[in-house]
């Protein structure tokens, strides 16, 4: 089917299989790989993107339900593409070294960014809460539950 | 695999007979939370295989339609249609509290956000964590076919494991609720092996009614206790016409676990569901019934 959706704040059409994978079509088809595969089921959140604003796992959510929607990956979350500097949330994560091997950045990033849109001074539960569909299997969480506090402290 | 997407009820009971006329086996998808990972497997399981294999599944989509998405609470009851998103119940604070609550239990917030009550209800799991609630709740499926519309009580829907009344090509519109369930107080209960996204060993959702003290109307339902959540209706026989206090809610816990019938599988040992279903109750109507006391 032909699909219509914004990715990144740019208008794409593309012709894809309605019951292909949303992951699939942003890797293979428009070639952003900063979203991940890590479990392909819905268990890990490393393919996490926001559609419409709204954190969802791309490996389960069908190429049909892009139709005219707003997806966001870490591609597009610093401005102008990085080319200015990067995201609160992405400056936060350096700043706390809450980055080890990487694989479960872009989807905690992502996941990050949904919460501190709808609550922009969250406490640690809340934090928590947002981030227990992403798995990170090297830091242990501390210095990420930590990075998202300093970029809500950063003026968002 | 067939993708199709519905903007009606009447288009969705098209494309799934016009589907199952040409061999195909169409199922109706809102969410997929479910669905997808059940559908990759089946995929995966016959992939290299030689032999026949089963029709290829064929997807309808009905996530996008109208009635499906309506949430109204009205004179007369409330009515909540089948694609709304979990996510969407868990956030909202003026629906009978252990259906926000069981929405809330429900995976993370990237499957709350596709998943919704209609899926939860029609993928059957025992453990599916609206099922209980929903069923405490006295709530009503409306299901539409090609020949016509029918309303099936909750606790009857569920058959088996991930098996239900819904016929081919039947579709879940709405569960309704009658006004009375919206003056009750109702609460919610569940425990799995951990904090977040876990499956729920045991989950618990009681409705009750107070009349001077006295616990006038209740009902309590149970989830993975059984093949199918099942209203715990010992429990409740302890409970009607009778003032409240955590003694009775202790007796009530009692009379819950010597009713279900668990096994034991691999989340957990039937003996220790038995406890959970007592434990999960006695809260659930200390907070129902309790009030704070």
């Amino acid at each position: 089917m032909l699909l219509s959706f914004t990715c990144n704040g740019q208008a794409v059409r593309l012709e894809a299989e309605g019951a292909m994978r949303a992951l699939d079509v942003l890797r293979d088809l428009l070639g952003l790989t900063g979203t991940k595969e890590g479990c392909g089921r819905g268990e890990c959140g490393a393919c996490t993107i926001l559609l419409d604003g709204e954190p969802v796992n791309a490996c389960l959510l069908y190429a049909a339900k892009l139709q005219g929607r707003n997806v966001l990956t870490v591609e597009g979350l610093a401005p102008s593409g990085g080319a200015v500097g990067l995201h609160p949330l992405q400056e936060a994560f350096l700043e706390e070294g809450a980055v080890q091997c990487g694989y479960c950045t872009p989807g905690m990033l992502l996941s990050a960014k949904a919460l501190l849109d709808r609550v922009p001074r969250p406490t640690v539960p809340e934090i928590e809460e947002a981030l227990s569909g992403n798995l990170c299997r090297c830091t242990g969480y501390a210095k990420i539950v930590k990075a998202v506090q300093r970029a809500a402290g950063a003026g968002r | 695999m067939e993708y199709l997407v519905a903007g009606s009820v009447e288009e969705a009971l098209r494309l799934s007979g016009e589907l199952a006329a040409r061999g195909r086996r169409p199922r109706y998808v809102a969410g997929g939370t479910d669905l997808a990972v059940q559908l990759a497997g089946e995929a995966a399981a016959t992939a290299g295989c030689a032999g026949p294999t089963a029709e290829p599944a064929a997807l309808v989509d009905v996530s996008g339609i109208p009635e499906l998405l309506r949430l109204e609470s009205a004179r007369g009851g409330l009515r909540i249609g089948a694609a709304v998103k979990l996510e969407t119940l868990a956030r909202r604070t003026d629906l009978p509290a252990c259906l926000a609550q069981g929405a809330r239990a429900i995976g993370s917030p990237q499957i709350r956000a596709l998943g919704t009550l209609g899926g939860n209800l029609c993928n059957a799991s025992p453990c599916g964590d609206t099922l209980a609630p929903v069923i405490a709740l006295g709530g009503r499926l409306a299901l539409v076919s090609a020949q016509g519309r029918r309303e099936v009580p909750a606790e009857e829907f569920f058959t088996a494991p991930k098996a239900t009344v819904l016929r081919p090509g039947e579709l879940l519109v709405e569960v309704r609720f009658d006004e009375e369930a919206l003056k009750g107080s109702s609460a919610f209960r569940s425990i799995g092996q951990r904090e977040g996204q876990a499956i729920s060993q045991v989950n618990v959702a009681v409705w009750a009614r107070d009349g001077a003290g006295i616990v006038s109307a209740i009902r309590a339902a149970a989830g993975s206790v059984a093949p199918t959540p099942v209203r715990l209706k010992a429990a409740e026989q302890v409970l009607r016409g009778r003032a409240w206090s955590p003694e009775l809610g202790r007796e009530a816990g009692e009379a819950a676990a010597a009713e279900v019938r668990p096994i034991d599988d691999v989340r957990a040992p039937a003996a220790y569901r038995r406890l959970l279903t007592a434990a999960l109750l006695r809260e659930a109507l200390g907070e129902a019934c309790g009030k704070g006391r």
